[in-house]
């Protein structure tokens, strides 16, 4: 087990060199030219050209990506002068548009995300699990008729319309909560509080959705393998069959993607944090988008690659626990 | 056609139980889908959707509607349908769009044109890219199955939205200058494309997955003992197991993908106009759910009903297919 | 210049227009009467995710310039804090009075007042003015401020700003811009009659040098005025504290009620609105710059109650369609697009007459002595319905003067626009209207909104329609025609150059700016917005109304006529 891990550690890192490499490329790819961006509309040639320089655009891509990588590491320093300023390591590069190290702006805006992905993680496991396991449970009834229209609405509807449904039907039609305003939850966890759940709501009714069917589906089948009909057989009570052989069984599938989906909610809950204005990592890359802010756009990509690629490692793993199949093989 | 292990018994205990002894499993299928009447209601649904797609043009000349046409007399001073209910009159059956009296009936149909398509060629695409690599990479084990599990963990490790929000705008001008249309098409072959290359790893690692554990299961294990070839294996032994779970994945993703063409509109990076679409619909309406409710619900109950039609008729195959369907349950 | 709320997309930042801003927007009316106090908090609701730009001397978007000028920095000179046609005058700031020009109008001198500190302490002297005016030469570092200080001042030589400068052109600098004692001098190149309205920009706030960070203090400059920043963080809020060292004696416009400033960004648009009908808790202290056209009715005639928490008024914009005159090189195609354009369904489609007025020409009626209404084109509707039958007379027209480009017209025209769920609408009605004159428009979106102006102002786009929204500076139409048509021009997306009636134009228009009588020079406006709306360089749309709400607990909410926005420093809580 030991050796399964370190291998699957080692390919992780291989891994997010390669995704650095592909994310560098894609983004120099894009048709926009940083250095015409560091300046408005009295930008003449010459001012592009030198601010080419300050940015290190001038370089051959392969010497880009190099100091990229090496300000990871180092740390970098950009222009001279008193036009000059340093990102200290680990450095992803400077944001003109918003006067900051990459690093800084993702450091300030992660514990927003990551807020925001804990709870709606936590709530979606339960409501998906639980309405699945009664679906399953109460087959063709009407549990699990209505489990399927809760299914239908949360993977048809796009996040920013059930967002603002949430929101308006909430707070302006039943007036139950007064607009969310994120305050970081050490100055006022009431203010931060009011916030998130909407935000935790939307995100639960759209990817608990998923695991409804899911999990229905993965505990029909396993009620009818063999192994669980055999426990039935031995005489172990329904409880017992159904927690440790159709529960497990049916949860291997469903921890794949929780661990992937919430990794990917890591690195940014796009629509969602636009649609309740959260200052999380979501909203600083839609920005970087809209402004062609490239630093911005690399720096999320790759701090989203690293959840999802730590991510995949756990799964891998615990794959190994819940299956012993796996693991042996 | 007949099936090996466990499958082989439960189809000929089932055929004997209803007396047919000559049926396939795939006419038993049909025959226990046909039994299920919610499910051939949602079917019916779904029928009636694209044909209403397909037919909109003759639908609208014969109602006399368009989806372009404006009609400024259908509004009020502030831009907004006069009378109640978005406007709903013998004219407008559904109402008219805010700010330019467009019917919403017509660009409700001519909308699913490029949503229903948009679905569809997604779904294929993605879910016959998956469901090959993923067989593959899970029966085949060994090298194929790491090379192909590295591409799959550099696909997933990336954030597909965010790529897909910054990459809109310089793939589609790729795709225009490989000669696709300029405009429509070659938006709407970006989302389809785009789809399929995030897309398909998802299909593929249940794919795989499903496979993985299937392999090792005493029925696969007793086809490749009797000297059954990979390829027989493949059609005969794993892809009647992977069904289920393939089509839970089609049925839930195909929503996904209208759902990607809307949230592509909403930041202003959907169909050009005046092309209607379900997703601009939808992006669009939010504003009004204030000063125009109807409207806000049109496009959304259009979409959660095909949605559901299509959830039913997956599970409902579902079941029909699964092998084990009619044996007696724990629970 | 950037107007702040155009259309409800969530996540981007909407510019709509560009430029600054305009004198003698009439306001309708403002929150009622009461006494104001000290004290309590004030909130601005905003969809934007920063301020564009809290550098004075970058800072060139008409609410900003209100918010920032009211509040943090100091000018020259400033527009009276005033409610109507008083807030378009101009008193001195920073300095004593309103400046002192040279018989010819080429030396301008303003003295500064005692007593006037930045939040540090220090006294703000002539230099830190002199070297905050020089910083907006820095054009890589200092970028997106007005250029009025570069292309007035009479500098000899190129000027690369303060940061890098050799010894000789920052003496070049020095000896346009003196100091003497706290009598500061501006050497111009040629007479600016109405300098001291350009010295009420930012552009000539102090800018104390040791403070400076460059491309940084654009996140904290050092303030000047009553508030200064307690915290600034983009996507989230800027709080504003008072600024102790700043002595109301010395400033008779500030009245600083408030003790703080919060404001809110990255909000959704569609939720201030809410927010701002519902009237709850902090949203009581709020006001938000705009509103949805789809609310406008439930806010001015749905309640009586809200209508009172708003005001409806001509903002200092024109909003127009620019055509490419290069490639459209044809008056009757021109005159075609014109006649066919259902105007009145696109002012629908923004939301009816509160959206504005037709426009006549680009000069707005509130610039008095500039304006006259032009003579309209013939057969033109002024209730803005198309004329399809006068729209097909100029394309057979054009079929025999200029068959190129009317086979061009039918072809398709590149209208390129901003991929907003408005904008949609608007095309929609451009494709068909046009279609009726049997003018094809082929729609060219530019997905980020933020990215409409530089894409279209970049000489390599082939556009053959791009939309046009402008604001004068101040209240003289040299800061609106020659900045739209001339080639020199801040905003000029006409590409008129090779039209062969340009040359006349452009010395017309150097007549003009150098016609000292103001009533004269007025007279040579309206004829020069005359000469462009019979050449259709671009077509006239709307004189644009704005609204506005606030909380039922702010007072002093008016529209400060030379911004359109907010006189955001003298709000006050009830």
């Amino acid at each position: 087990m030991f050796l399964f891990i370190t291998r699957r550690l080692f390919f992780a890192l291989l891994l997010l060199f390669a995704v650095s490499v592909v994310t560098y490329l894609l983004f120099s790819a894009l048709p926009v030219d940083p250095a015409a961006l560091t300046c408005g509309k009295n930008c003449k040639p010459e001012l592009i050209a030198a601010n080419r320089v300050r940015l290190g655009y001038d370089k051959p891509l392969v010497e880009q990506y190099w100091l990229f990588l090496k300000g990871i590491f180092v740390g970098r320093d950009y222009g001279m002068g008193q036009a000059a300023f340093s990102c200290p390591a680990p450095s992803l590069g400077y944001s003109f548009s918003q006067h900051e190290c990459v690093t800084t702006l993702i450091g300030k805006t992660f514990p927003v995300t990551a807020f925001l992905s804990i709870g709606a993680f936590i709530l979606w496991m339960f409501i998906g699990v639980g309405s699945g396991a009664i679906a399953a449970l109460n087959k063709g009834k009407w549990q699990d008729r209505l489990a399927n229209a809760f299914t239908a609405i949360g993977v048809s509807l796009p996040t920013f319309y059930v967002g603002l449904l949430v929101l308006f039907s909430v707070v302006i039609w039943l007036g139950i909560l007064p607009f969310p305003h994120y305050e970081s939850p050490l100055e006022d966890p009431v203010k931060f509080l009011n916030a998130m759940i909407l935000p935790w709501i939307t995100l639960a009714v759209l990817s608990a959705a998923s695991y409804t069917r899911l999990t229905r589906n993965g505990m029909l089948e396993a009620m009818n393998e063999d192994f669980v009909r055999l426990g039935v057989a031995k005489g172990l009570t329904r409880r017992v069959v159904l927690r440790k052989y159709v529960m497990r069984s049916a949860m291997v599938p469903i921890v794949t993607i929780a661990g992937l989906d919430f990794a990917a909610l890591l690195g940014g809950a796009i629509i969602t944090e636009s649609v309740f204005s959260l200052p999380g990592m979501g909203k600083l890359s839609i920005r970087a988008v809209v402004e062609s802010d490239l630093p911005v756009l690399v720096g999320t990509t790759m701090v989203a690659a690293v959840f999802i690629v730590l991510a995949n490692v756990i799964v891998d793993i615990s794959y190994g626990f819940l299956d012993p199949r796996v693991r042996e093989k | 056609m007949s099936a090996s292990g466990t499958v082989d018994q439960s189809v000929a205990a089932e055929a004997h139980q209803n007396s047919i002894a000559s049926k396939s499993p795939f006419q038993l299928a049909i025959a226990r889908f046909q039994r299920d009447r919610v499910a051939k209601f949602a079917l019916g649904i779904i029928t009636f959707y694209v044909l209403v797609a397909l037919f909109a043009p003759v639908i609208c000349a014969v109602l006399g509607i368009s989806p372009y046409r404006l009609d400024g007399d259908a509004l009020n001073d502030f831009g907004l349908p006069k009378g109640s209910f978005g406007g709903i009159s013998g004219e407008h059956w559904l109402g008219v769009e805010p700010g330019t009296g467009r019917d919403l009936l017509a660009r409700l149909m001519y909308g699913a044109r490029v949503s229903l398509f948009v679905g569809f060629m997604a779904t294929i695409v993605t879910t016959a890219i998956g469901i090959v690599v993923g067989v593959i990479s899970g029966y085949k084990r060994g090298k194929i199955d790491a090379v192909i599990g590295r591409f799959t963990d550099l696909t997933l490790a990336f954030p597909s939205l965010l790529l897909i929000i910054a990459l809109t705008r310089p793939i589609t001008q790729r795709l225009e200058s490989f000669g696709i249309p300029e405009g429509n098409p070659a938006r709407i072959a970006y989302i389809i494309l785009i789809s399929a290359v995030f897309g398909w790893v998802y299909v593929a690692r249940i794919v795989r997955g499903q496979t993985l554990s299937l392999r090792e299961r005493e029925f696969v294990e007793a086809a490749r003992a009797s000297g059954a070839g990979t390829w027989r294996i493949v059609f005969k032994e794993l892809m009647p197991n992977l069904w289920a779970s393939v089509i839970v994945t089609v049925t839930l993703s195909m929503p996904g993908y209208v759902a990607t063409e809307s949230t592509l509109s909403f930041l202003g990076l959907g169909m050009l106009p005046p092309t209607a679409s379900w997703g601009a619909m939808l992006g669009d309406s939010v504003r009004y759910y204030r000063a125009d409710p109807t409207y806000l619900f049109i496009p959304g109950i259009a979409l959660i009903v095909l949605v559901l039609a299509f959830n039913i008729v997956g599970d409902a195959v579902r079941d029909a297919l699964d092998p084990k369907a009619d044996r007696q349950n724990i629970a | 210049m950037k107007k702040r709320r155009i259309s409800a997309a969530i996540g981007f930042v909407l510019v709509a227009s560009v430029v600054a801003a305009a004198c003698g927007g009439g306001s309708d009316s403002g929150s009622e009467g009461g006494t104001p106090q000290k004290g309590g908090t004030i909130n601005i609701l905003s969809s934007a995710e920063s301020i564009a730009h809290l550098d004075p001397q970058r800072n060139y978007t008409g609410d900003d310039l209100a918010f920032v000028g009211s509040t943090m920095q100091r000018s020259l000179t400033t527009y009276k804090l005033s409610e109507g046609d008083a807030g378009s005058e101009i008193v001195g700031d920073l300095a004593t009075d309103t400046g002192t020009s040279s018989e010819d109008g080429k030396v301008w001198t303003f003295t500064l007042k005692d007593g006037i500190k930045f939040e540090d302490g220090s006294d703000i002297t002539c230099a830190d003015v002199a070297y905050g005016v020089s910083r907006s030469f820095a054009t890589d570092v200092i970028t997106d401020g007005p250029s009025y200080a570069i292309s007035y001042l009479n500098v000899e030589g190129e000027y690369p700003g303060p940061y890098t400068a050799t010894a000789a052109q920052q003496a070049a600098y020095d000896k346009a811009v003196t100091c003497d004692g706290n009598v500061i001098t501006f050497n111009l190149k040629s007479t600016v009659a109405d300098f001291n309205y350009t010295t009420t920009l930012l552009t000539f706030s102090p800018v104390p040098k040791a403070k400076d960070t460059g491309e940084k203090y654009d996140m904290r400059p050092v303030a000047s005025g009553p508030y200064k920043i307690e915290s600034y963080e983009i996507g989230k809020s800027l709080v504003l504290v008072r600024n102790d060292q700043w002595d109301p004696e010395t400033d008779s416009e500030r009245k600083a009620y408030a003790d703080k400033f919060v404001y809110n960004f990255g909000l959704d648009e569609s939720a201030m609105d809410e927010r701002m009908i519902a009237d709850t808790g902090e949203d009581q202290t709020a006001v938000s710059y705009g509103i949805l056209p789809e609310n406008l009715q439930t806010i001015f005639e749905g309640d009586e109650a809200l209508a009172k928490r708003a005001v409806n008024y001509y903002d200092p914009y024109v909003m127009y369609t620019n055509l490419n005159v290069k490639s459209l090189s044809c008056l009757d195609v021109r005159k075609a697009i014109y006649l066919a354009l259902d105007r009145d369904a696109l002012r629908k489609a923004g939301g009816g007459p509160y959206t504005g007025d037709f426009a006549d020409g680009f000069v707005k009626p509130a610039l008095a002595l500039d304006y006259k209404k032009p003579t309209q084109l013939d057969g033109l509707n002024e209730d803005g319905k198309p004329n399809v039958e006068a729209a097909k007379a100029a394309m057979a027209a054009a079929e025999t003067n200029c068959p190129e480009i009317a086979a061009r017209a039918k072809d398709g025209l590149k209208f390129y626009y901003p991929d907003t769920e408005v904008w949609k609408k608007a095309l929609a009605i451009w494709i068909d209207s046009m279609g009726k004159a049997g003018i094809k428009i082929k729609p060219e979106a530019v997905g980020d909104p933020a990215q409409y102006w530089p894409t279209v102002m970049n000489p390599e786009t082939e556009y053959d329609i791009a939309r046009g929204g402008w604001a004068p500076d101040w209240a003289n139409a040299s800061t609106v025609i020659p900045e739209l048509f001339t080639t020199g021009g801040g905003f000029n997306l006409t590409r008129n150059a090779d039209d062969p009636d340009y040359k006349t134009f452009e010395t017309k228009i150097e007549e003009a700016r150098n016609t000292l009588d103001r009533k004269e020079q007025g007279v040579k406006w309206q004829e020069l917005n005359q000469y462009v709306v019979d050449r259709l360089w671009a077509l006239p749309g709307t004189f644009t109304r704005a609204q506005s709400m606030w909380g039922s607990k702010v007072g002093g909410a008016f529209q400060w006529g030379p911004f359109g926005a907010f006189c955001y420093g003298n709000l006050w809580v009830k």
